[in-house]
């Protein structure tokens, strides 16, 4: 790790600045899906509320089972007379008005814990993630038109809450080439399928950008100005949520960074061999294998330089793989038989078509023949 | 740029089990087609899977000819440069030739080049006017009673 990459700061007009900086070593961490995913899903638990149907459902009858020989099951049947309800079986899953199986309760396990350093882990593996513009084409944003990813915006442009109005912010996202995800955005509005709909949750619709800033210098205005926008969210750089970086466990979060935000990872993450400043005894995690690409790998001087030469010809020549028909095929024929190109070029075998008609036998023949 | 920790062979891990561009069908067992303009067939697979590589070609319909898309490797983090597009509205052997060249000559991607030829002949043949077929000539007992009245 001895040179890692520079990454070019824009300006808010979409041009660079001329400024760089060096890539912070969060970028370098391993690409997970497989932890990505595990913490994700525990994480997305971690908001739910607690439901359950009412503890009085099915019960609220004085049922009592008829016991044995009435020639009924023994199932509780409701007591008394005078109405359709009145010896109807009660209280059973089975039983119509009855309770439901195993009632759900509101002290079931909602939440999930894990393991700080698996969510470390995760969310370090999710911001890798965010610099690889193939893993964000997968994810189905829009990145044709974005000059760099991972995408730097100068924080000199926010200076004085400069984007604290929503017309100014989508002006920057359009600048900066984040246009076509936020069109994309706002065309994926959908309505809902399901009970949902009634519940708070009328639409869905596709994730934006997310713009990471650094509170302390970029100020908290431009979450105003951002957060009408369809699909773009706001979030600071100390308080990064996997549920953002990588949203339904799918790596390649299309990330806008402030150019202090994107500075503050250094000391925010650390690296593999430094520890960071904020995180208590934490270490970026290391890659396995240092170098990714296997065709690189493969071709490198020290494996080549180790090989065994190939054996044999370039083109190998595979035995039987296939049994061919001799009766069909010439070649194979002829392999078995080479009596068969001299019996087909004399026509041997049309011989007796062309004599004609056998001669016929004389009559001396037939005589000896009958007399037998 | 390009970060030691990242390859095609590790993206493709990533992706191949769900991404933007795939559509999976539980017909013909289970058959899985790409959405993606870079891929030659359609299909989803390592070789053909253009957004992963960093070489790849594309063949898209225009007006009245192909367009070639090719990526830049030295680009893969610049989206906005990677692209290059190149138009060609020639005849049908030009082009050809043509999409083959940039598929496949200075080493480029020559695996790719039958199947860039494939498409761009495709897509060719979708643009010439399609013939009338023939009335049908009657023969026979058909043709004599016809001759008659």
């Amino acid at each position: 790790m001895a040179s890692r990459p520079t990454v070019t700061i824009l300006g808010a007009d979409g041009a660079a600045t001329g400024n760089t900086h060096t890539i912070p070593a969060v970028f370098l961490s391993p690409i997970r899906p497989d932890i990505v995913q595990q913490v994700h899903t525990g994480m997305a638990k971690n908001k739910r509320q607690p439901y359950s149907v009412s503890e009085k459902a099915g019960h609220q009858t004085s049922a009592e089972s008829w016991g044995t020989g009435r020639a009924v099951a023994r199932i509780p049947r409701v007591s008394g007379g005078g109405t359709h309800r009145a010896g109807q079986a009660a209280f059973g899953n089975m039983c119509r008005g009855g309770r439901m199986f195993a009632p759900t309760k509101t002290w079931r396990k909602w939440h999930v814990k894990i393991n700080q350093g698996q969510k470390r882990f995760a969310t370090a593996s999710a911001l890798a993630a965010s610099a690889v513009p193939p893993l964000l084409l997968a994810r189905g944003h829009q990145i044709n038109t974005v000059p760099e990813v991972p995408l730097v915006v100068d924080s000199a442009a926010f200076d004085g809450a400069a984007y604290a109005k929503t017309a100014a912010a989508l002006g920057l996202l359009k600048s900066v080439g984040a246009g076509p995800d936020v069109e994309k955005v706002k065309g994926s509005k959908k309505l809902r399928a399901g009970k949902g709909k009634l519940r708070g949750r009328r639409y869905r619709q596709r994730r934006g950008p997310l713009v990471v800033y650094d509170p302390e210098v970029d100020g908290k205005e431009l979450v105003k100005g951002f957060r009408n926008v369809p699909g773009v969210e706001t979030c600071s750089v100390q308080a990064l949520n996997l549920l953002q970086l990588a949203p339904g466990g799918h790596l390649g979060r299309f990330i806008i960074w402030t150019s202090s935000a994107f500075k503050s990872l250094d000391s925010i993450y650390g690296t593999t061999t430094t520890p960071s400043d904020l995180k208590k005894d934490f270490l970026l995690p290391s890659n396995i294998v240092s170098q990714a690409d296997l065709t690189r790998l493969i071709n490198s001087s020290e494996i080549q330089s180790v090989l065994r030469a190939p054996k044999g010809e370039k083109n190998t020549k595979r035995g039987a793989v296939q049994k061919k028909n001799p009766l069909r095929n010439k070649q194979v024929l002829l392999r078995l038989n080479p009596y068969a190109a001299q019996f087909q070029k004399e026509k041997i075998g049309q011989q007796k078509i062309d004599e004609g008609k056998p001669a016929k036998v004389s009559a001396a023949f037939k005589e000896i023949l009958q007399e037998l | 740029m390009s970060l030691p920790n990242v390859s095609s062979d590790l993206v493709w891990e990533v992706v191949r089990n769900q991404n933007a561009f795939l559509v999976k069908s539980k017909l013909s067992g289970g058959v899985q087609f790409s959405r993606d303009p870079l891929n030659l067939t359609n299909l989803h697979s390592r070789k053909y899977a253009g957004f992963v590589n960093d070489k790849a070609v594309g063949v898209i319909p225009t007006e009245k000819g192909v367009k070639v898309i090719s990526k830049k490797s030295s680009a893969t983090n610049q989206p906005a440069k990677a692209l290059i597009n190149t138009t060609y509205n020639k005849s049908g052997r030009k082009t050809y030739k043509s999409v083959a060249n940039l598929a496949a000559k200075s080493g480029y991607r020559a695996d790719l080049r039958k199947a860039a030829v494939a498409r761009a002949s495709a897509i060719k043949k979708s643009q010439r006017p399609v013939k009338e077929t023939p009335e049908k000539k009657l023969r026979g007992k058909k043709a004599a009673a016809a001759a008659s009245e």
